[in-house]
Formats: structure tokens, C-alpha cells, sequence
């Protein structure tokens, strides 16, 4: 076994890492880096902030829960510049933190303590996402059973062709468009019915519930349309 | 005997008024004269009341019918002319001298009126400035006493409020005599609530003689909540209708005032546990936080021993495992502090204490805080010939781990922490000091409570915030101090000293 090795610099995408708890910083670096990433540590707001400046890395895992909010003030710096994805971290029972980042433009989030290999499934998908953008430029979009012809405005599951209304089309294509992210209530509101929408969370729900209908085969035991508890929705996708 | 003095006064004013005119007569002419009565009617009037005045009036008219009015020592008139006159004379003097009297009659209300109002005012003041209720009542006891010129007056309440009665008394004969006026008896309530009741009888015993004692009902909104008890001069046994007025509304007064201090006491209570449960919420807050920060570091680096997809090099592995290490010993301390807060709160704190060296003490912890130290140096100052101190060996070691924690925590890394131990006189001093960015002078007294950490822009800050408390009360109990150093200008010093006692040889 190679074991003592030295292991040679990875040459993986850059991620930024960034956490007050020096063990945490710690452990991720050696784990990201055993993984081929390579990484970049931040243990406070200014330093994360100069590391991002000086150096904008691929995806940003950030704990939102900085002393003094900073870790909102690191999600707002990085989105006035570009839409790297940041995956946040936060405790648990902190809801309210998490739709804040996520409304700020942050893209995933994990509770602490979480598990390391959900944190390396979450970072891959957020870098294939940012590989492959969901354009909306393609004719048809295939993830599963259930395919949709933007061109015709078409939905099928299973080839089984399914009659949606404008707005559930409006927010299906949404989901689709953002695959595997999760998208606050506000974000749908806003995306669907308007940017004057934000607080009708019931509006959405009724609508989720019946896209589940019509496009889940088990409308009880969702595949595609997954509900964030106290955050919103995720469309998962292994093709997309 | 004293209700017939204003009549007496009447009958000499006018027997005066007459010799006086008896004098006159020849001089002046009579029907002129009749008007000195008027004024020794206003006098009666002005010195002894309404009464008088009548009574003065009417004797002067038969009076000077007698002598002056012919014909003279008789109380027939000849002349019509004259049964005018005498008439006018009787209505004017009668008129006159009665609302003479009924100024008087003012002047005095208006006077005892003041007097009264003075006294419940500053009554009323006491008990509004006196939180304390047995202080309170016994201030206005004594008021009311001195100013009603009592020999003695007792306040008693429900034992609930007050625990015994309040007594203020001229002299020590009359408090034991008012004391003496009740029994106390205990009285075995249906419900097994036993309850203190004084029977209070209707005659104090002072020296020889039996004096009946007053009861004024204490009430409020119609309930009965305890009663005064006056023992009045012994020459004047009486109460006048003021002083009984004055007395019930005393007595209404000190029902509002027991009240309120029962009420005050509620609201205490009640504050005392809305602030216990605010605090259990903040407690629950923080040691969550507290105990899950080193669990999800503990979780990822235990997750990544377990991945199959790396080969991890020895080195790796070995950080990982130190990392659950560290974050292990952590969770200990936080669990440590708990246990030991929670002994501190309950009140079982006593330390063990021997005789122990403190260069020793000081080594063993700087060694045992390595791994939290790892990025400072660490500097001991610790002089070699240093006496043995007596204290409990694990709770000071605690103390002092604490304080190193917090410098290592909040002093950048490549800093020096120092500790330092001398002796001042009569003390052991130990100080802690880091090159962090110190302590604010506001904060220097708020953060040995449990629970505080001290919050700045830009840096993190971690921990519960109860090292400090529990530092300040392990020295404490060790009836040693414990303080921020405001002269510290590069950084945070906190200095603990122990009592040193002569080792007895």
C-alpha cells in the first residue's frame, strides 16, 4: 500500500472553505484534498473575503453562522461578483439562516453535523451543474421517465403525455432549469407569479402538489419534486 | 367636669361686663352700653364655641333686663321703645356670636385639617420609600404614635406578610402592656395548615390598673388583612372623633401599603422565574451549540476515516484521528463545566483542600492545555521558592485551565500567552495574560456571569461563556478574588489571588 505516500497536489477544482472552527477547517481541508480538490481555508469573514478577491474559486463551502452574521455579509460579497455556487453549512434549527443565504443567492445547504460523503455528492453535482449550465437553449429536457418539449410546450411521463396548466408549466420549467438546487418559496413565487409574490407560500404548495400529481408516479413518495423542510423545494435529477 | 367650663366662662364674662357697665352708668347713656355685652360675647364666642356664645347671649339680655332696663330688677319692660331695642340686642348677640364661633369653628378644622394631611403624607411617604414592609410599618407606627400622642400603637398582619407584630410605644411599660393585652394561640386549620392567631383582649394591664386597648381593623377592598392596636394616655383614655378618623384611615393606608408589598413580592417571584426559564432557554441554546461545534467535526473526520474511495497516507489518518481526538477532550471540558456549574448552582461547593506546590500546579496545566496552546508560546513565570498554598488541587487547576483557554482562544495564533504566580502579601497571585485584543473596561465586570462571551466585529468568538463563571466562583469559594486587569494595555489580564495562611511551622 501507498499509503505513506506523499500525496501529490491535487489538481481538482478550487474550492474555498470557509469556518470559525479550526478542527472543521482542518478536517475538510485533508478530506477535499485526499478527493483531488484543491483547497483554500478562510476562519473569518475578511480573510474569506481577500481569499475570494484575490483568487475567485470554483464553489464555496461556507458555515453561515460566522459570529456578527458575516457569513450572510461572504454569501452577498461573492454574488455582487459572480454566481459561484456556495454550498452553505448551518446548525441545525437554524431554518431562518439558511433561507436567508439561500434567498441571497447561496445554492445548497448542509445541517451540521452532516455526513462527509453528502457533503462531496452536494459539492460534485453543484461543479456538473456549473460545467453543463441549464441554458433553457435546449429543445427537450430528459430527466427519468419524465421528458419536456419546451419548443411544444409538451410534458410525458413514461411517454404517457400529461396536460399541465400555464402555471404549473411556468414552475415546472423553473425546477428544470435549476436542477438539483434547492429554491426557496420566495425564489418560486418570485420566478412564477411575479417579483410582487414572496410571502403566498400556500399558492406554492398548492401548486407543488399538483405537479406531484400529475408527473410522480407515487405523489405520497415524491422522485422528483423533493420537499426542503422549512426552506422549499429541490428537483432532483441524475441527468441533468 | 370640662363640659361645663364654656358656661362658666359665659357667666363671668357677663358678670364682668356688667360691673363694668354698673361703673359706666351715669356717664353714658344706657342704651350704648348694652354693646359691651357684644364683645364679651364674641369673646365667649371666639374662646369656647358656639355653645357659649348662645349661652352668653342670652344671659347678658336677662342681665341687663335686670339691672339696666327700667323698670330696674325685674324682667318686665314699661317701655315698648326698649322690648325693641332688647330684641335687636338678643338677635345681634346671638347671630354675632355665633358665626364668631363658627370661624373659630374653621380656623380649627382648617388647622387639624392641615395637621392631619401632614401626618398621612408623611405616612404615605414612608411606606412608598421603605421597600422593606416590617421597616415601613414600624416607621409608621411610630409616627402615628408620636403624633397622636399614643402610649403605644401595634401593628399586626397576616404572619404571611409580616412575621410578628409592630410595636411603637411611648416607653417599655406600654409596649409590654400592649403586648400583654393578647395571647397567642395556634389554631389547627381543617386542612392541616396551622395557623398563628393572637386573641387580642379588651384591657391592657399597666402596672396596677387595667386600660382598655382600641382595635382598628387594617382592611383592604372590603377584607379583613390585620388590625391596630392603640393604648391611648393613660390621663386621657378617650380618643377624640379626629383620632378615630385618623386611626381608620391609618389603618386603610397600611391595608393599601400590605398590599402592595405583597404584590411587590409576587412580581418578584414571578420575575425571579420568567428570568430562570429565560435563562434554562439560553442555557439549552448554548450548550447545544457548544456540544455539537466538536460532534460535527468529530462526525467528519470519523466520515472520512471510513471513505473507501481515498487511500488515506499516514499521515492523514493520523490527523483525522487527532482531530476526533481534540474535539473529544473538548466535548469532556464543555460536559466538565456543566457538571461543575451545576454543583456550583446547587450550592454544594466545598473544596477539598491540602497543601500543594504551585510551580507544580502551574507546569501540570500549561502541560495539560498543550493541545489548545499548540499555536502560542506559552510563558511561566513562576518564582522557585514559593510556599505550599492550601487549595483544592482540581478546581484551582480548573481555574487556571480555563483562563489559558480563553487566551488561547481569543489571542492570535504565534502570540505569547504568560502565566504568571507570585506572592503579595498574605496572598498567592496568579495572572493569565494573552496579546489578544483585550478586554473592554465596560465588559470587565459582565463577563465572569454565566453565559456572557463578549461579542466583536470580525472576530469568532466561541465557547459557552461559562469558564469565567465557574473560575470566579471556584476562587471564591476558595474566599480568594478574582479580576480583569484594567492596566493591561497589550491585551487581556486576568489575575486571581488565594488567601495564604501561615503553614502552622
Amino acid at each position: 500500500m501507498a499509503a505513506s505516500a506523499p500525496r501529490p497536489e491535487p489538481t481538482g477544482a478550487r474550492l474555498l472553505v470557509v469556518d470559525d472552527e479550526p478542527a472543521m477547517v482542518r478536517t475538510l481541508r485533508t478530506n477535499l484534498r485526499g478527493h483531488g480538490f484543491q483547497v483554500e481555508t478562510a476562519e473569518t469573514a475578511s480573510e474569506a473575503k481577500a481569499s475570494y478577491d484575490r483568487r475567485p474559486p470554483d464553489l464555496v463551502v461556507l458555515d453561515i453562522n460566522l459570529p456578527d452574521g458575516d457569513g450572510f455579509e461572504i454569501v452577498r460579497h461573492i454574488r455582487e461578483r459572480s454566481g459561484t455556487p456556495i454550498i452553505v453549512l448551518s446548525a441545525r434549527g437554524g431554518e431562518r439562516d439558511k433561507v436567508s443565504a439561500l434567498d441571497l443567492g447561496a445554492d445548497d445547504y448542509m445541517t451540521k453535523p452532516f455526513g462527509i460523503d453528502e457533503l462531496l455528492a452536494r459539492i460534485r453535482v453543484a461543479l456538473r451543474h456549473l460545467a453543463r449550465p441549464a441554458t433553457g437553449a435546449e429543445r427537450r429536457i430528459r430527466t427519468g421517465e419524465l421528458v419536456v418539449d419546451l419548443e411544444r410546450r409538451e410534458v410525458t411521463v413514461a411517454g404517457r403525455q400529461v396536460h399541465l396548466t400555464p402555471t404549473e408549466y411556468d414552475l415546472l420549467k423553473v425546477f428544470l432549469t435549476n436542477p438539483n438546487k434547492v429554491l426557496t418559496d420566495r425564489m418560486l413565487l418570485q420566478q412564477v407569479w411575479g417579483p410582487d409574490y414572496g410571502d403566498e407560500s400556500h399558492y406554492l404548495h398548492v401548486y407543488v402538489a399538483r405537479l406531484r400529481r400529475k408527473i410522480e408516479t407515487d405523489p405520497q413518495a415524491p422522485k422528483h419534486l423533493l420537499t426542503e423542510p422549512g426552506v422549499g423545494y429541490r428537483l432532483r435529477s441524475e441527468d441533468l | 367636669m370640662r363640659r361645663f367650663v364654656p358656661y362658666f366662662a359665659a357667666l363671668v364674662a357677663v358678670a364682668v361686663t356688667t360691673l363694668l357697665i354698673q361703673l359706666a352708668v351715669g356717664r353714658t347713656p344706657v342704651a350704648n352700653l348694652s354693646m359691651l355685652y357684644l364683645v364679651a360675647v364674641l369673646v365667649v364666642a371666639v374662646a369656647y364655641g358656639r355653645t357659649a356664645a348662645i349661652a352668653a347671649s342670652i344671659l347678658a339680655f336677662l342681665t341687663f333686663d335686670w339691672f339696666f332696663v327700667p323698670p330696674t330688677h325685674q324682667l318686665v319692660v314699661a317701655d315698648p321703645e326698649e322690648v325693641f331695642s332688647l330684641a335687636l340686642f338678643l338677635i345681634t348677640a346671638v347671630v354675632t356670636g355665633t358665626l364668631a364661633a363658627r370661624e373659630r369653628a374653621r380656623a380649627n378644622e382648617a388647622r387639624r385639617g392641615e395637621f392631619e394631611a401632614t401626618l398621612l403624607y408623611e405616612a404615605a411617604f414612608r411606606i412608598a420609600t421603605e421597600p422593606d414592609l416590617d421597616r415601613a410599618l414600624s416607621a409608621v407606627a411610630e409616627h402615628f404614635r408620636a403624633a397622636l400622642d399614643l402610649d403605644a400603637l401595634g401593628i399586626e398582619v397576616d404572619p404571611e406578610s409580616l412575621a410578628r407584630p409592630v410595636i411603637a410605644a411611648r416607653d417599655d411599660t406600654s409596649r409590654e402592656a400592649l403586648r400583654s393585652t393578647g395571647t397567642e394561640l395556634r389554631l389547627m386549620e381543617p386542612h392541616g395548615t396551622s395557623r398563628s392567631v393572637r386573641i387580642v383582649g379588651p384591657r391592657a394591664i399597666t402596672g396596677d390598673r387595667a386600660r382598655r386597648v382600641r382595635v382598628v381593623p387594617i382592611s383592604v377592598s372590603g377584607n379583613r388583612v390585620g388590625r391596630l392596636q392603640v393604648l391611648p394616655r393613660s390621663d386621657v383614655p378617650d380618643l377624640g372623633p379626629s383620632d378615630e378618623r385618623m386611626l381608620a384611615i391609618a389603618g386603610a393606608q397600611l391595608g393599601l401599603a400590605i398590599e402592595r408589598a405583597r404584590l411587590r413580592k409576587g412580581a418578584v417571584d414571578a420575575e425571579v422565574l420568567r428570568r430562570a426559564d429565560e435563562l434554562k432557554t439560553e442555557l439549552l441554546h448554548a450548550v447545544s451549540h457548544e456540544l455539537r461545534t466538536p460532534l460535527a467535526s468529530i462526525l467528519a473526520s470519523a466520515g472520512s476515516l471510513r471513505q473507501r474511495d481515498v487511500a488515506w497516507t499516514e499521515r492523514e489518518r493520523d490527523e483525522f484521528a487527532s482531530a476526533i481526538q481534540d474535539e473529544a477532550l473538548r466535548l469532556d471540558r464543555v460536559v466538565g463545566n456543566l457538571l461543575d456549574l451545576s454543583r456550583i448552582e446547587n450550592g454544594n461547593l466545598v473544596p477539598h483542600k491540602a497543601w500543594h506546590d504551585v510551580g507544580a500546579l502551574v507546569e501540570d496545566v500549561a502541560g495539560k492545555m498543550r493541545p489548545i496552546t499548540a499555536g502560542h508560546t506559552v510563558r511561566l513565570d513562576v518564582p522557585e521558592d514559593l510556599p505550599p498554598v492550601e487549595l483544592d488541587y482540581v478546581e484551582i487547576q480548573q481555574v487556571l485551565s480555563n483562563l489559558v483557554e480563553n487566551a488561547a482562544k481569543f489571542s492570535p495564533r504565534g502570540t505569547e500567552i504568560g502565566i504568571r504566580v507570585a506572592q503579595d502579601d498574605g496572598s498567592m497571585r496568579f495572572e493569565v495574560s494573552d496579546h489578544g485584543p483585550g478586554i473592554p473596561a465596560a465588559e470587565a465586570d459582565r463577563i465572569f456571569a454565566p453565559f456572557v462571551r463578549l461579542q466583536r466585529a470580525g472576530q469568532a468568538t466561541r465557547g459557552v461563556g461559562l469558564g469565567l463563571a465557574i473560575a470566579k466562583r471556584f476562587v471564591e469559594a476558595h474566599a480568594g478574588t478574582i479580576w480583569v486587569d484594567r492596566r493591561a494595555t497589550d491585551g487581556a489580564r486576568v489575575v486571581f489571588t488565594l488567601p495564604v495562611q501561615p503553614s502552622g511551622g
